[in-house]
């Protein structure tokens, strides 16, 4: 039988812990037939599991460029995410997916992109901006602005100095007031005001925006400003989901099942739907 | 001409399916004033009159309360899963409602859209529905509101017709259903008929306008106040088809289950993050009638309501969708 509900077996090959709440994980299929076969798109999401305690949504935070494994980053929360903070490498793991619609890089082709994360919504940023970086050709200026409460909360750190090497790449790091450090030498504020103040002169941008509902509902207004059209603003939205696949009747919003027509919308569809997220 | 069948014939012919290994579900009593469909242990356990209709739908038979998965086993950092792949065995469900039955082909397509849920059509497919066409309505029934009408054959294999004296007309409507009943009914000049459904209770159109215009409006924080999100309407509905995904601990046997949930429940879309997009009961209200009477309909093209009245029979508080949506329809 067919079972959608299955998932593939993955082996931890490597965990780092992010933040004092936060890790990273990398997997790899035990199935070799799939590892081959396995294709995703960045802003697509996994159900991830911990056999015994039970499934959690992630985005797949690594870039669709990398063939040999894909990678999840979760914050210690609750049963699962309690569950998983315990794994080891080599330890196996269940994955469901992709699921859901992704970023349409294709389309996103000649244009800027503007990224502007808060807290632990980089993870879903960071495979964008790396798969971005690996077609560098493709896309004109980069900017990220990423942000967190205290510097202990900022994520991908390392690679945010990475990015920060590439050409034509801009990046602002970022802390709430009170969260910064004696040698912090980002910025201060919270996102939408550093990235007010940070100007950037992009030429009809696509934005894409993930944090807080009140970091986007503060930036929104901004990129109002700038000109920038709510249908070049994309947001990846959380709704709970247990299945992904358009059938437990959990992640509507009004007609849209978030897990089949999302999580990649744009504020020009948002804006024609029910605050049911 | 028809074809006729005793109700002393009819339940031989459920001892007879029984003894020949099908799992046969029909009403039966099971307290003095509890009437549900449930696995009869023989056909003299099939309750044919006397009530209205069960409290629960024929949908515990499609799509169980809880359902295996997988199962698993852990072995140091290995893991093994272990299907079912056993065939599902056949079974009938005999004396339905028009209104259990019309559910499933509703709920076809939300289990069969890009993905398919073999768990539901695997007992969709080893399933045949043998309906008993209604001979009373109470006022919790509205299944003329919603298109349908107490002789509905939607989603039947056969339909039986009351004619008194203990007989019934028998309509086979799919090969399922003749592989039944062919060579067990007799020849008659009578034919049988439902009665006149419940007057038209609410217009379904004007629900669904209703809903996709007032997403935000003080008619459910007044509607619902009363609602204590005990769950009973989803669960006693045909329809309602919400479920969650569990791990069943050691005690189980180590699997994954999938179990009924509903959009009544406070944590249905909680957040990890604390968030919740419905926060209380009048959000969770508004979604079951939402879901029903305008999401539903944009995506399959049919209302996700059959009009039993389950949910307002079975809801310790007067709501489901009768109440609803005579209220939006006359307030």
């Amino acid at each position: 039988m067919d079972n959608v509900y299955k998932p593939d077996l993955m082996e931890v090959t490597r965990i780092r812990q992010e933040t004092p709440d936060v890790k990273s994980v990398s997997l790899r299929f035990l199935d070799s037939g799939r590892a081959r076969d396995f294709s995703f798109r960045v802003g697509q999401f996994g159900i991830f599991s911990a056999f015994g305690y039970g499934e959690s949504t992630f985005n797949i935070c690594s870039s669709s460029n990398w063939k040999d494994h894909i990678e999840f980053c979760f914050r210690k929360v609750g049963r699962v995410t309690e569950a998983l903070w315990k794994i080891e490498e080599k330890d196996v793991v269940g994955f469901r997916g992709p699921y859901g619609n992704g970023y349409p890089m294709e389309a996103w082709k000649g244009r800027d992109l503007i990224f502007l994360g808060g807290g632990i919504a980089m993870p879903p940023i960071r495979c964008a901006v790396w798969y971005a970086l690996e077609n560098r050709a493709d896309y004109g200026e980069i900017t990220v602005v990423y942000g967190a409460r205290t510097v202990a909360d900022l994520v991908f750190l390392d690679e945010l100095d990475e990015w920060s090497k590439s050409e034509r790449v801009r990046i602002i790091r970022c802390v709430d007031p009170g969260g910064e450090t004696p040698d912090w030498k980002g910025e201060i504020g919270f996102v939408p005001h550093v990235f007010e103040r940070a100007q950037v002169a992009a030429k009809d941008p696509v934005v894409l925006v993930i944090g807080p509902p009140i970091m986007i509902k503060n930036t929104l207004p901004i990129l109002d400003k700038m000109g920038v059209k709510p249908a070049s603003v994309y947001t990846s939205i959380e709704n709970r989901m247990k299945c992904g696949i358009g059938k437990c009747g959990r992640c509507n919003v009004g007609p849209i099942y978030v897990c089949k027509e999302g999580p990649v919308l744009t504020m020009e569809q948002l804006q024609g739907l029910p605050a049911d997220y | 001409m028809s074809e006729i069948i005793s109700q002393s014939a009819l339940r031989a012919l459920a001892a007879e399916w029984i003894a020949g290994g099908k799992s046969v579900a029909g009403p039966a009593r099971v307290k003095p004033d509890l009437v549900l469909y449930r696995v009869l242990r023989s056909g003299d356990d099939l309750l044919l009159e006397g009530f209205q209709r069960p409290s629960n739908s024929i949908k515990d038979f499609l799509f169980p309360k809880a359902e295996k998965l997988y199962g698993y086993k852990i072995r140091g950092n290995s893991i093994e899963l272990i299907e079912n792949d056993s065939p599902e065995p056949a079974q009938v469900i005999i004396a339905a409602r028009p209104c259990d039955a019309a559910a499933l082909p509703i709920l076809d397509h939300v289990f069969n859209w890009d993905f398919h849920d073999e768990f539901y059509n695997r007992r969709r497919a080893a399933t045949t529905v043998v309906t008993l066409a209604c001979s009373a309505h109470d006022e919790n029934c509205f299944c003329t509101s919603v298109g349908l009408d107490p002789g509905s054959d939607r989603g039947s294999d056969a339909i039986l017709f009351a004619l008194g004296n203990g007989q019934y007309e028998v309509r086979c409507a799919t090969e399922k259903g003749h592989a039944l009943f062919d060579g067990k009914t007799e020849k008659s000049e009578r034919t049988g008929k439902a009665i006149t459904g419940p007057e038209k209770r609410f217009d379904a159109q004007a629900v669904r306008a209703f809903v996709t215009t007032h997403f935000e409006d003080p008619f459910w924080n007044e509607h619902a106040l009363t609602c204590i999100g005990c769950g009973t309407c989803a669960f006693s509905c045909p329809a309602c088809h919400c479920f969650d995904i569990v791990d069943a601990g050691s005690a189980a046997g180590n699997a994954r289950v999938k179990t009924w949930d509903s959009c009544q429940f406070s944590t249905f879309t909680a957040h990890a993050s604390g968030h919740n997009p419905r926060p209380a009961q009048p959000a969770r209200q508004r979604q079951r009638i939402l879901h029903k009477f305008a999401i539903y309909p944009e995506k399959f093209g049919e209302i996700l309501c059959t009009g039993c009245g389950n949910c307002t029979r079975n809801c310790p508080v007067g709501l489901g969708v009768l109440s609803v949506a005579t209220e939006i329809n006359h307030g």
